[in-house]
């Protein structure tokens, strides 16, 4: 649709430009001394705005050799026809025009003065012509790129979006029903321990929705969320799940949110879940000069049958840890003696440049 | 409402084991026989109590629900008890399996109940290879076989079997001089174990090619298998071409 056409308002501010156009227009036929002011002015004003009508066909003949296409001779060859071809019409029309002028008694012999001015006529014709492409480029250009920064907002909406989606999807299923399991039957053997239970997965969910719409935060938050998961999840295994965090000196660290409690999760769920006995789900997070280093491990059944779970919530880390950090950050993954360990190492100002703490630390 | 239920309760969280056993307790026709926290016991339980019905998670360690099924074979009445898992829910729904969704209310366990008493007085019998076909999405070859020996679970890895032998309605899996019986078809077991290793070389046999020493011809038409260990096996002729194509 033309951008023009496609609103009334428009349309009268840019016929009300070509009023003045008409006027100046006037004003070279009467500097001409081809016709008297009153004479010049009735007939270059409607010129004008039969000429701005015939003008606004400059949109499609931008469009339809955009400058980033076609080259710029095949640009200037068709402004140069378009402008002659459209002009041509012009001195046509202004010839129809001076027909019916001249049919008026005492107009009768403004066509016959008015001739000499045709060239006049077609160069002004001409060069308005090209103006009116001009202005046609430069509003497809305008509109090119609030297009591009329209895409771009919305791109990143998406990803925005796409990401909370995926923490919402971290969270297991299996998480929830089985807690509400524990209380089901908490409720009756020990209420004060499934209000507690209710309170802590309250609080779990709440701080995962919160801290999922974050950037960056602390390490000291991501390992509260973390403590809570498995406060909750000790309620469900009881003494088979048993938790030890070391992060001594790496708290203030600024971390992704939810980037280790998928990591605990598969401990949890495809670990400690699977051993008879249960375990030790192990996390340590450690500061070197300018990287964190965070390790999940978590005992494992070495002869499970094939085709565990784990490659999912680990993919996702890894994705998440590529985007916010490209190649400065990575994780990898790997079983040995009956241990699963997750060692992830990623970028952080080195101390000096925060608070001006005394580099690594012995744990 | 002769005789009360005799009941297993297999779980391995004690809370949930608490929940089966309060709606189980509040219930005079219900009586709990054992109360297992893992496969191994619930396996062991049943061979020695031969329960009416046992109750039996889904998501267990070692072994889990579908295992034990397996294990204890379809004359063994069950109810399934899981959380959220969307094969094992659509395989009970297509195999008519009573199910119950954590957490359960007492009037839906009543109603299981109900339900499997119906059954067991009908003698309907779940179609044991079939719902675990459906449950468990195969993610590659078996890396191990179960076996019952009575009250004992044997975990089998493949690569410990030599070769799996058709024995009337049986298999038998012969591993270091040892022999392990199971209720399964040899075409079952043929299924389940990676064709790159295993191949059936003769109607009743199926053999681990890294067993073989080599094959002798033995008369028109006929070869024999001998393995490293000296034991002689049939192939039949469409069991040497299978084991051509893969040597």
């Amino acid at each position: 649709m033309h951008p023009i056409l496609a609103r009334p308002g428009r349309l009268a501010a840019y016929i009300a430009i070509w009023v003045p156009l008409g006027g100046l227009l006037a004003a070279l036929l009467g500097l001409q001394g081809v016709l008297r002011w009153m004479e010049a002015v009735v007939v270059a004003v409607p010129l004008s705005i039969s000429y701005g009508f015939l003008s606004l066909s400059a949109w499609y003949v931008t469009g339809g050799s955009p400058v980033d296409r076609v080259g710029p001779v095949r640009v200037g060859v068709t402004a140069v026809v378009a402008s002659f071809l459209s002009s041509a019409v012009w001195l046509l029309i202004a010839r129809g025009w001076m027909g019916l002028v001249g049919a008026v008694g005492a107009w009768a012999d403004v066509p016959a003065a008015f001739r000499p001015a045709a060239p006049t006529l077609f160069g002004f014709g001409f060069l308005l012509y090209l103006l009116a492409m001009a202005v046609s480029y430069l509003a497809a250009a305008f509109a090119v790129s609030r297009d591009a920064e329209r895409k771009g907002l919305e791109l990143q909406v998406l990803a925005r979006e796409a990401e909370l989606r995926a923490l919402r999807a971290q969270i297991d299923p299996h998480f929830l029903f089985n807690s509400l399991q524990s209380i089901s039957a908490l409720t009756t053997v020990d209420p004060p321990a499934a209000r507690r239970m209710c309170l802590l997965l309250a609080d779990f969910l709440r701080e995962t929705l919160a801290l999922g719409a974050r950037e960056r935060i602390p390490l000291s938050s991501e390992l509260t969320l973390v403590r809570r998961f498995l406060a909750v999840e000790q309620v469900r295994f009881g003494h088979r799940l048993v938790v030890d965090i070391d992060a001594t000196g790496a708290e203030v660290c600024e971390v992704p949110p939810l980037l280790l409690q998928p990591l605990v999760e598969n401990a949890v769920t495809h670990g400690v879940a699977h051993m008879v006995d249960g375990g030790t789900v192990r996390i340590r997070a450690e500061r070197r000069v300018a990287s964190l280093v965070v390790t999940v491990d978590n005992p494992c059944d070495a002869d499970r049958p094939s085709g565990g779970g784990t490659g999912l919530g680990l993919r996702n880390v890894r994705a998440r840890l590529e985007s916010a950090y490209g190649s400065e950050a990575f994780v990898q993954a790997e079983e040995t003696g009956g241990r699963f360990v997750v060692r992830m190492e990623l970028p952080v100002p080195a101390p000096d440049q925060s608070a001006g703490h005394p580099g690594g630390n012995g744990s | 409402m002769d005789t009360p239920l005799r009941i297993v309760i297999v779980d391995d969280e004690a809370l949930a084991r608490a929940v089966v056993r309060e709606y189980a307790e509040a219930d005079t026709s219900v009586e709990i026989v054992a109360d297992c926290a893992n496969g191994f016991e619930a396996v062991k339980a049943v061979s020695e109590l031969k329960p009416d019905l046992v109750l039996l998670d889904v998501q267990m360690p070692k072994l889990d629900g579908f295992e034990v099924l397996e294990l204890l074979g379809r004359d063994q009445h069950v109810i399934f008890i899981t959380a959220y898992d969307q094969y094992a829910l659509k395989a009970f729904e297509v195999h008519a399996v009573d199910y119950l969704l954590k957490p359960f209310s007492a009037d839906r366990f009543q109603e299981a109940i109900a339900r499997a008493r119906e059954r067991l007085r009908a003698k309907t019998l779940v179609p044991v290879d079939e719902v675990i076909r459906a449950a468990k999405p195969r993610t590659g070859p078996a890396g191990r076989v179960l076996i019952r020996d009575g009250a004992n679970v044997h975990v089998l890895p493949v690569d410990k079997i030599d070769y799996v032998e058709a024995q009337d309605d049986y298999v038998a899996f012969k591993s270091e001089g040892k022999q392990y019986l199971k209720d399964q078809t040899l075409s079952a077991v043929e299924e389940a174990l990676d064709p790159a290793r295993f191949v059936r070389i003769h109607r009743s046999f199926i053999l681990n090619v890294d067993r073989i020493s080599k094959v002798e011809l033995y008369a028109k038409d006929s070869r024999m298998a001998i393995l490293r260990d000296g034991t002689r096996l049939p192939v039949s002729r469409a069991g040497y071409a299978r084991l051509s194509q893969l040597l």
